[in-house]
Order: C-alpha cells, then structure tokens, then sequence
C-alpha cells in the first residue's frame, strides 16, 4: 500500500475540461473530484467526471495491440509487429491506389488541440490530404457560422451578462460549468432565455421558454432582428464602423412579421416583443448560444450565423458582458497545411463543402463511407482511426458498417473493443488523459492547463503512434521531438512558458488579461477590427456568395428545414436524435456499470397526446423506422410541457437501441456538410 | 436543587436529557423499579422477529449516567408525601427532592379470564416477558394471540415470521380500531390472513386451560375450542399509578398534566404513559401511550424542570410500524365519525391504501396500510397538522405543496 | 458547522447529485434508489427542490428514535444512522418533517444523509451551483445579498 498523491489535472471525459483532483496510489488512479482551485469549474464536476475511476481501471480495457485473424478472431500481438505490419500496410495500399488511398480520422475522445493537430500532421507528412473527425458532426457548423460572421470561436461571457440566450443547447448537460457561469449572471439580474423543441434542464430555469418546431429557429432570429430594427434597439456606433451589410440584412428581414414567424416556427409573438423588451435592457450585454439543436439541422449554418447577429446588432461582440472574441495562447501549431497543402490529391469532401475543407482543412466522414463502397472518384482503402466509435455515432450506421467492412485496411485505436474497434483488422491499446503530457488553453480566460502522465500502464499514447507509423513511413522528420514532453516543449516555446511554468498553476496557469474591445485598439493600430475578408463583422458574407452555394446569397438566408421542404407523409413523425443525458457521453461509458444500471436502455420521447392516438404507455416496447432502417426500442411518454407535438428525441450511442440506424447521411448543410441528425422523418409501430 | 425522576424509559431519559441542556449543575436522580440498562419495548417484537440481536434492546450504556452527572437508583416508589417532598421507597431510606417528575409508564393489562395469569400466557411488553419469550420461540410450534391492537399484531407477525402457526383472536369485529380505519382495517386483516394468520374477529374468549403436556387449550364462545403452545396478550395497558394514592395528585386513569407537564401540585411534573395531557386537537387531558408522545411530553417536563417555561403544543397521535409485508401508519384524526371528510389516494400511487382526512378544512390525520415510501408524507403532514395550517391545494396535489411549502419555510 | 444549502433558483434537476449520492452509498449502482438526496421537479409548479437532510441542531429524528440508533457525528456535525441499531420500525420517517429519511428495502432499515465524511459528492457534483456545503450563516448571508442586489437593480430601473 503506497501512499497518496493528489495531481492537478484536466478531465477528457467530455469536451468541457473540468479541473479536476486525480487521487493517485500505486500507479492507480482510486478517486477523482472537482479541483476547488481550478479557474473554470471551481471544483464542481458531473458524474462522469468521478466515473473515471471506474472507467480507467475497467477490467476490459486493452493493453495489447490486437490482429484479426482469418476466422474473424482477435490475438494479441506486440506493439513493435503491429506498428511493422500497419505501416506496411498502409505503405502497400498507397503504392497500389494512390497516395490519397489512406486517411486518418480522429475522434472526440482526445479532443480538438495538440492530439488533432498530431493526426493532422501525419496523414499530410505520409502523403495523403484525407484527415476526417468527429467535426463532421460535432462543431464545425458552429464554427464555421461564428467565423463567417466575426472571424472567431468565441466565448460566452455569461458571468457578466444581462441577457443570455441560449438556442438548442443544454449547458448543465452538456458543458458543465457554463451553467455555474449562466447562474452567476442570473444571480446579477441576467435574463435567461431557452429556444428549444424541448423542455431541457437548463430551459427549467428560463426566464423566457421558447418552444419552436425543430430547425426553424432562424425565422424566429430574423423576426427578432425584425423587430430590434423597428424599435431602433441596435447599437448604431458598433453597426456603422465595426460591420458590413446592414442594409442587405434590414431589407431580407423586412419579411419576418410575427404572422410569418408564427407561421413558420409556431411562435407567438408576445416571445419576439418579451425578447426585444429584455434585449433593450439588456444590451450591449447579450450573450448567446447556439448548439447542436441548431447544426444538426439542412440549414444549420445560415441559423447560427442568423442568431450572431442579434448580437452583432445589439453591440455585444467583443463587449463586457457580451461575447468574447478570444486571442490565442500563441502556442506552435503542428499542421503543415502551408508545407503540404495536397490539394490536387483531391481531399474527399473538399470540391463539395469548400467553405468547410478552407477555413477548417476538415474532410466529410459521410462522403468518405460513399467514396469506400463506390471508388469515386478514387479509390479508398485504409484508415486508421483514434477516439472513434463512428457505428455509434456516425449518421446511417449500416452504411458505416458496410464502408468500414469494405476497407482493405481498417485501424482503430482505443480504450476498449468497441463497437467500431471490433470491425478493425489491427486494434491498438491507448492511453487515456492521465496517461499523457498536453497542453488545453481557454482563451476567454487566458489560462493555460498542462496534463500529465500520472499513471503509467506502459500504453502508446497518440504522438508515440503517429510517430512510429511516420518513421516508418519515410516521414519520421515530421515528428523529430522525442516523447509528449519534448513535443509539448517546443509547442510552448513561442510562448515564452515551459511545462515547468505551466506546472506551477495546473489549476489554470494565467498568462495574459482577457482585452475587451480589442477591435478599437486594432483599428487604431491599422490592423483589421476583425479576423474576417473585409476586417468587419459580416452581417453580408461577400466570401460565401463567392462560393456559389445555392440558397446562399450573403446574408443568412432562411431556409426550411428538409423535412418541412419535403415531408414525406409515410413517415409522419419528426424525430431530433442526439439529446445528451449526464451519465454517457456519445458511444463512452455505458461500459460504467453503475452508470448502465441507472439507465440500461434508450428511449423514445414521446409527448402524451401522440402517445395516446398510437395506443402507446410508457416503458412500451415500440418499433420505429426511417427510410433508412429500422429499431425495435422503448417508449417514454413524458409531460406534455417537454415536448412539442409531433416531435419525438432518441438519444444516440446505446447498442440495443442504435438510433443511427435511422438516421441519413444524404440531408446535409450545403456549407459545413452536418447531417440534419436533430430532423429525421420516422413512423412509429406497436410491436 | 435536587431534581428526580422516577422512570427511565422514553420520558424519563428524554427529560433527564433536556434538563440536562438546560442545567449542566443541579443534581438529577432516576429512580427506576425495573432493574437493569434502560431498554425500548418497541423494539422487542423485532427482536422476537430475529431482526435485531437482544443486546441491541437497550437504549443507554452504564456510561450514560456518569457522562452526565445522574444518579441512577433502583428501587420502587410506595408513595409520595407531597407536604414534605419526600418519596417513600421500598428498599432505601426516604428520598427528598425540590422538583419530581414521575414517569413510571404503563403496564399492560388482561380481560378477566378464567386462566389468563398462569405461566405460558405472557404478555409482550417487559424485558421479562422478552426473557420469557424468546426460548418459546425458539422452540414451540404455536401461539394464540389475544387482542389485534398494535402490540398484538406486532407479537403475532414476529411469531408468524418465524414460522409459528399463530392464531389471533379479538373481540370486535375489526382489527387496529385504535391505529386504522375500517377499510384500513379490512385491509390489514387481508394482509394478516394471507401470511397465513388465522384471525378470528367478534371472538369471545372464555376459559384458557392448560393441558398436562403445559400445551393450552383455549375454549371460545359458540365456536369450536383452539389449542396453543403458549399464548401472548395484548389487549391494553394501564397507567402505572398505584402510588399515587392518597398523595394529593389528581388523577384519573392516568395523572392529569398541563402544557407544561405540571401536576395540580407544584413541582411536582408527570411525562409519558402514566400522564394524560393536552392533544393537538385540543383535548386537555388524553394518553396516547405511544414512544414519540413520551418523548415529546418528556422534554417538555425536562425544560420546565430546570426553570424553562416551555409550553407543550399538544400530542399528535402518530404511529407506524412494519408488518405482514406492509407498511401501516397513522397520524392524528382519521376515523370517519371524527372528520368532515376523506380522500383517498388511487391504490397504485402508495402501493395500498392511503387516507388523509379533513376537518373544518384543515388536514387532520391519515391512515395507510401500503408502502414504506409513504410514510415521508406523514412526516411532512405534522407540521400542518400541528400548526393548523391550511393545505391550500387539491388533495392529490398535497405531496408536492408540503414539498414547495416545507422547502419555503425550512431554517 | 457546515451544512448542505439549497438554491432553487439555480438548480435545473440534472440530476447530478442523486447519481454521485447514490454511488457513494452503495459503491455499486447511480440508481436514484439509492441516493438520499432527492431532486423533486413539479412540472407544472415550475418549481425544482434538490432536498437533502438539513442535519437539524434538533434533530427530531434523533430524538424520537425509540432503539437510540441515531446520533450527532461530533467531527462532522452529520445527523447519522447505525445500521446496527436500527430496528426499522420507521418511527424517524415519521418524525422528519422533510421527508428526508428513506428506508433500505433490502437491509429493512433506515437510512440518511451522513455528510460524505464531510466532504458531500452532491454538492462537488452539482455543476449548476445550487447546493453549497456552506455554515447556515453564509447561506443566510448570501441570500440576503442577492435580495439586495436586486432591490438595488429595481431601484436602478425605476429611478432611471
């Protein structure tokens, strides 16, 4: 029995990255909570958080590299002969279809920094263009909405907000410590206000509920944009010297009276006059956000972009109050996008979503399912995959199933066997968040948290992988440094900070003062106000309507959503998938026993009327199908409040109940690609 | 000042412990008749059961007394001058003391039968007859139980849990008149008779005779005669005032007490099962017999004695226990010809059957016989109850008001 | 001595606390069952209570408690069961004025909230804020400065 160390460390259970207290004794971490001193969740953490324990030390967890055999079986082997056989594999593939036959796809599990930045760095260095992630579903529509509008992923200043807004997002569930922040701004006299298709966590607090029919919330924006012009509430000082387009954007919205909204999103209008009412005392500190509710929507980027300009109007952008426009740490990058560029190896999704492919170099998983079975316009063969359990998560699992089943060559790395890692040819053991050395960085709270290997299974972490695949590749320059450590020194170094600085405060290392109002001081200086192609917020988008996208005109049109465009009466009901719940966290941790015992099964919200015409109680075995597949799953009649009629949620990632196979790949944005997960047209059986 | 109390069960330990609070210096002595550590007759049918070991009957340790400066003394009172302050005692010399409070509890009676006090008929209420009884269910096959009050039941579940064929036998036509209603009473005896209980109700018991072999048989009246092993009587208690006479304290069947647990004499206090005093529904003078009102009357005696004057609100009647695989519980008013009106909960809801009643508007009591779940509602009902506190609400919306009402008005 | 302290303004009924609770007393499951924190959401009310025992300086469970099986944790100030003790015979369900004592089906016992030791999981797990582990003081103190802060912003609006 050793004795017991408390590390400072960073939680990866999610993409929030709570500070949190690992317990650590005998190279076992045996308790976690919430690190009291950390700048961001002040020691406050969700169940998963403290599940780790159970998670990292789970009896299943692999801690050799596996082969598949002939007869389907899986046999360990020693790392050195899988890293031989993979490279040459993916070396051979290259050789006999092209240098753009093999792709790496990184999934959420280790997050969107250094870890990405490594599996970026590879996949270019040996020679392909095809890096995918999980950014064909997650963020990068929201991404891209912010970017287009004022050229940055901000922040959210909700501690000092009058007036928060959130659309389709649940803060508690989905980034904890956000909701401390929205009720530290509530408690100063912040309205909150929650547009939603359900009645979520955070809409029980709601100063203002919004109730609205699924991916039409941008009729709602554009009545609300409406309305601040007619009522003069914007702030004419920001509009008239920090933005372009106000003209284009007053005439489009001209159309959204609160007949035609009401029409549209099932709005009344006293929500549009209660909003302006809060937004004019509010402003300029009106802080909103937008969230999957919204992206995983056909028109999910013009809606958010829709929304920032409720805040552009009211001048919240880079304001007190408002929202934060952060500047970086000023760490190295690893991506060699400048050297490597690939682009005439046609990186798959590129010609179809330019805007996604130039301002992100993301490649579309959807499209790359389709390009393994058809071969066009080229052949892909070999993957090799981290953090990624894409027949949970991805739309259409029986096309990913099929895809991943064609591949020659198919790699995953992972905690455990699953689901997708079950389907690879070579399985290789990973190493969790406290078994490496990295650096995450909160720009809005200009804090710095370094990580490290606090527990040490002898377990290949991400850099140690691209590494050996890299060298022996023929591309072993590209990773010279020689551990985490050395590689996460020489990202610093810019900085003027080194881990051993960063290690002084693992709580949040400070390393500047968060600057409101920056753009004056850049227009003062002669640079460019914002990070965008006219250095102004873009209320008109000059640089989409280049693009040519059809429906895109400059200003963020409304579209309808697909299923409103082409609703197919065969399938009557329109399901959202993809509500998070606390415990789980997209494909992880239903292997957490005593998180499973508390919710074995997924479920169908179903609102109490519909549920009465189909003859359906609660707990009710019941099957529902798309025109895409089909699940026998069970039935959750909840209170009529929580839903709107018409409208069901099934959440994603439970084996029994795998809603993706309902859902398609082919009802996508026409800028970032996202599938319409949150609106897919289904028909419910008693079985 | 010398304090005493004589008692040293639930109201006699609860007052010693509020005076205590209170007056950290005067000297305090119990005196108790019953030998041994103070135990809990609540607890005897669990031991009985075989849910609790019996050395977990006793409530305080040797230690308790010294750690907080009480003289304890076992010895019975024959009786009191008031004149003097004096107790007389059986075995010691007289005892003076400046304030008494007596809390000698009750003992429980029998009906005058022709062989009811003989050994192998015992009642359920004394360590004695815990001692008695515990070999007899250990090694006997059957039991008649006479009486269906709350001991009574209680003994014949624990006898039937541990696998005795046991028989109850009551004299009116329904079970619990004092804990349930008649439909919880219904209910109650279905549950008794499916755990395989034979009750026989509006029963007359007229002679018990014992056989050679010590085995009993019971003759009844116009029905066919049963046979025991050994037999348990639970048909009431008694207030233990025996001494009382020719004292000068006014009692009845139990010694009248104000809201401040004072006597007609002054300085001299009564608590618990020997004391009859105010009820929350505004009677000035009522037992109820049962542990929490001990406890209650008790600290209230405990804070009068050491100079606090600290008013009783008035005993609420409440009562729960679990048996026959179901929770039963009542509180406060909930006979039907003592309410304005009832609701009852749909039987899903607690798994049973759930009664809160109404008087004048206000809740006044309920009855359950269901789940264990509902008896948290009780607990929330006292504070209305006992505060007259209108339950501004539907009645099927009473659960979530207390909860909104409880949170609003917590410290 | 500290307490657990509940905000229902801030609380949304994620349910966190329940969860932590009940795995820190059964060390096997997150089921609500178990957990003696218990979030009560009244739908239509709008009203969201994360209610957990308040550790009464008079404690009427304890008092009442006819097999003596409840005491004072002297360190931590927690109200505590002994499981040894206890009877099960439900008489500190009836007395909680709170509802805040749950009764264990399989081991025929009650049970409580004991404070985690002093270190309560509900309150590091409540990521909204609204439970704090806090002296009565402080809570009271904080409640009285967010009932004047918004005096003072109603004056503010009114008298602009």
């Amino acid at each position: 029995m050793g004795e017991r160390t408390v590390v400072k460390t960073t939680c990866r259970m999610c993409g929030t990255l709570c500070g949190i207290d690992a317990h650590i004794e005998d190279n076992k971490v045996v308790h976690i909570e919430g690190n009291k001193d950390s700048v961001l969740n002040k020691g406050r953490i969700c169940i998963k958080g403290s599940s780790a324990v159970t998670w990292l030390n789970h009896p299943d967890r692999l801690y050799k590299p596996l082969k598949k055999m002939e007869n389907g079986e899986f046999v360990e082997i020693e790392m050195e002969q899988a890293m031989d056989e993979i490279a040459e594999k993916l070396t051979g593939i290259q050789k006999q279809y092209g240098d753009n036959a093999i792709g790496v796809w990184k999934g959420e599990g280790i997050d969107f920094a250094q870890q990405e930045e490594l599996a970026r760095r590879w996949i270019h260095s040996v020679g392909s263009p095809n890096y995918f992630s999980n950014d064909t579903q997650c963020f990068a529509s929201r991404y891209l909405s912010f970017n287009l509008v004022y050229g940055c992923w901000p922040q959210a200043d909700y501690d000092n907000s009058k007036m928060i807004i959130n659309w389709g997002t649940n803060a508690p569930i989905s980034h904890s410590y956000w909701m401390q922040q929205i009720n530290n701004g509530r408690e100063t006299g912040a309205t909150l206000v929650v547009i939603d298709t359900r009645y979520t966590d955070i809409a029980r607090q709601a100063d203002i509920f919004i109730k609205i029919k699924p991916g039409t919330d941008a009729a709602l924006a554009w009545g609300i944009i409406r309305e601040m012009i007619k009522r003069d509430e914007l702030d004419h000082e920001f509009i008239d010297n920090f933005t372009v387009g106000f003209d284009e954007l007053k005439a489009y919205a001209e159309q959204y009276t609160f007949e035609k909204v009401k029409e549209i999103t099932g709005v009344d209008s006293k929500y549009i006059t209660q909003m302006v009412d809060a937004i004019a005392k509010a402003r300029p500190q009106v802080s909103s956000w937008a969230g999957t509710g919204l992206e995983h929507q056909s028109n999910g980027v013009n809606s958010i972009r829709s929304v920032t300009m409720i805040d552009a109007l009211a001048g919240a952008i880079d304001r007190k109050g408002g929202m934060k426009t952060p500047a970086g740490f000023g760490m190295r990058g690893l991506t060699i996008y400048d050297e490597k560029p690939l682009l005439e190896l046609e990186p798959i999704g590129a010609k179809k979503y330019p805007v996604l492919y130039e301002r992100r170099q993301e490649c579309h998983t959807l499209m790359l399912m389709d390009q393994v079975l058809s071969s066009d316009p080229y052949p892909f063969k070999g993957l090799v995959m981290t953090a990624a359990n894409p027949v949970l998560t991805n739309a259409n699992t029986g096309k990913v199933e099929a895809a991943l089943e064609a591949l020659d060559l198919l790699v995953v790395k992972d905690l455990f066997l699953t689901e997708t890692a079950k389907m690879a040819d070579y399985v290789l053991p990973a190493a969790s968040y406290l078994e490496r050395e990295e650096v995450y960085c909160n720009s809005g709270k200009q804090a710095a948290f370094i990580t490290g290997k606090y527990v040490d299974n002898g377990l290949q972490t991400e850099y140690e992988m691209f590494k050996g695949l890299a060298e022996r590749m023929g591309a072993g320059d590209y990773f010279p440094w020689a551990d985490d450590h050395e590689l996460t020194e020489w990202l610093l170094e810019p900085t003027g900070y080194t881990v051993a600085d960063l290690k002084t405060n693992p709580s949040g290392f400070i390393f500047g003062e968060y600057e409101y109002e920056k753009h004056r001081r850049k227009v003062a200086n002669g640079e460019k106000a914002f990070n965008t192609p006219t250095g102004k917020v873009e209320l008109f988008s000059e640089y989409l309507v280049e693009k040519g996208i059809e429906g895109l005109n400059g200003v963020p049109e409304y579209h309808d959503p697909a299923y409103v465009q082409q609703n197919d009466p065969a399938y009557p009901y329109l399901m959202i998938t993809g509500a998070r719940v606390q415990k789980f966290f997209h494909g992880r941790y239903r292997n957490i026993e005593q998180l499973r015992k508390a919710n074995p099964d997924g479920c169908l919200e179903i609102h109490p009327e519909d549920a009465k015409e189909l003859g359906i109680v609660d707990g009710e075995k019941i099957k529902i199908t798309s025109r895409v597949g089909s699940i026998e799953t069970f039935a959750k009649v909840v209170h009529e409040k929580e839903i709107i009629r018409g409208a069901v949620q099934h959440t994603h990632g439970y084996v029994n109940q795998n809603i993706n196979y309902l859902t398609y790949d082919d009802v996508t944005d026409p800028v970032s690609g996202f599938p319409a997960l949150k609106s897919i047209q289904i028909k419910i059986e008693k079985l | 000042m010398r304090v005493v109390i004589v008692g040293n069960s639930a109201a006699g330990l609860a007052a010693a412990k509020t005076f205590r609070k209170y007056d950290k210096n005067s000297e305090l002595v119990i005196v108790s008749k019953e030998k041994g550590l103070p135990y809990s007759r609540v607890l005897l049918p669990y031991v009985l059961r075989g849910k609790l070991d019996y050395d977990k009957i006793f409530i305080r340790g040797e230690a308790y007394y010294t750690e907080n400066n009480i003289k304890y003394v076992e010895d019975a009172v024959t009786s009191i001058d008031a004149d003097k302050k004096e107790l007389v005692l059986e075995e010691n010399d007289r005892m003076s003391f400046d304030k008494l409070l007596i809390a000698t509890g009750a003992y429980a009676v029998a009906p005058p039968i022709e062989g009811i006090k003989q050994e192998g008929v015992y009642h359920m209420w004394t360590r004695k007859d815990l001692d008695a009884l515990g070999p007899l269910f250990d090694t006997k096959k059957s039991v008649v139980v006479l009486g269906s009050g709350f001991v009574a039941l209680q003994a014949a579940w624990s006898a039937r849990y541990r696998g005795l064929d046991v028989k109850v036998i009551e004299i009116a036509d329904r079970v619990m008149p004092s804990v349930l209603d008649a439909a919880g009473g219904k209910l109650i005896a279905e549950k008794i008779k499916e755990s395989g209980v034979e009750l026989f109700t509006e029963t007359v018991t007229q002679k018990i005779e014992k056989c050679d072999d010590g085995s009993f048989v019971i003759h009844l009246k116009d029905k066919e005669a049963i046979k025991a092993d050994f037999m348990i009587v639970g048909t009431g208690v008694r207030s233990n005032i025996q001494f009382i006479e020719d004292t000068g304290i006014t009692a009845e069947r139990a010694i009248l007490v104000d809201e401040y647990m004072q006597t007609n004499v002054d300085g001299i206090y009564s608590a618990g099962d020997v004391a009859a005093g105010p009820t929350t529904f505004g009677d000035k003078h009522l037992t109820h017999a049962l542990w929490p009102t001990a406890v209650e009357m008790g600290e209230v005696a405990g804070a009068n004695l050491a100079g606090k004057k600290i008013a009783y609100r008035g005993s609420l009647n409440m009562n729960v226990t679990q048996m026959y695989n179901v929770t039963v519980a009542s509180m406060g008013l909930f006979n039907d010809d003592h309410i304005d009106e009832a609701y009852v909960f749909d039987m899903d809801r607690y798994d049973g059957y759930m009664k809160v009643c109404y008087k004048d508007g206000l809740v006044v009591g309920a009855c359950l016989v269901g789940d264990s779940e509902a008896v948290k509602l009780f607990g929330k009902m006292r504070t209305i109850i006992r505060k007259g506190i209108k339950a501004d609400c539907a009645p099927e919306k009473l659960e979530s008001f207390l909860d909104i009402k409880i949170f609003r008005d917590r410290k | 001595m500290k307490v657990v302290t509940m905000d229902t303004s801030k609380c949304v009924g994620c349910r966190n606390c329940e969860l932590a609770c009940a795995f820190a007393n059964s060390k096997a499951t997150c089921e609500r069952t178990e957990s003696k924190i218990k979030v009560n959401h009244y739908i239509e009310e709008e009203v969201l209570i994360p209610m957990t025992c308040l550790h009464c300086e008079d404690a009427w469970c304890m008092n009442v408690c006819p097999a003596a099986a409840i005491s004072r944790n002297e360190e931590t100030n927690a109200v505590e069961i002994d499981e040894e003790k206890c009877a099960g015979c439900k008489m500190c369900i009836l007395a909680c004025p709170y509802g805040n004592i749950h009764f264990d089906e399989e081991k025929l016992v009650s049970t409580k909230c004991n404070l985690c030791e002093g270190n309560p999981r509900c309150v590091g797990h409540c990521v909204a804020a609204a439970l704090q582990f806090e002296e009565a003081e402080e809570f009271a103190e904080r409640s009285r400065k967010k009932v004047d802060m918004r005096l003072a912003e109603t004056m503010k609006n009114t008298c602009k």
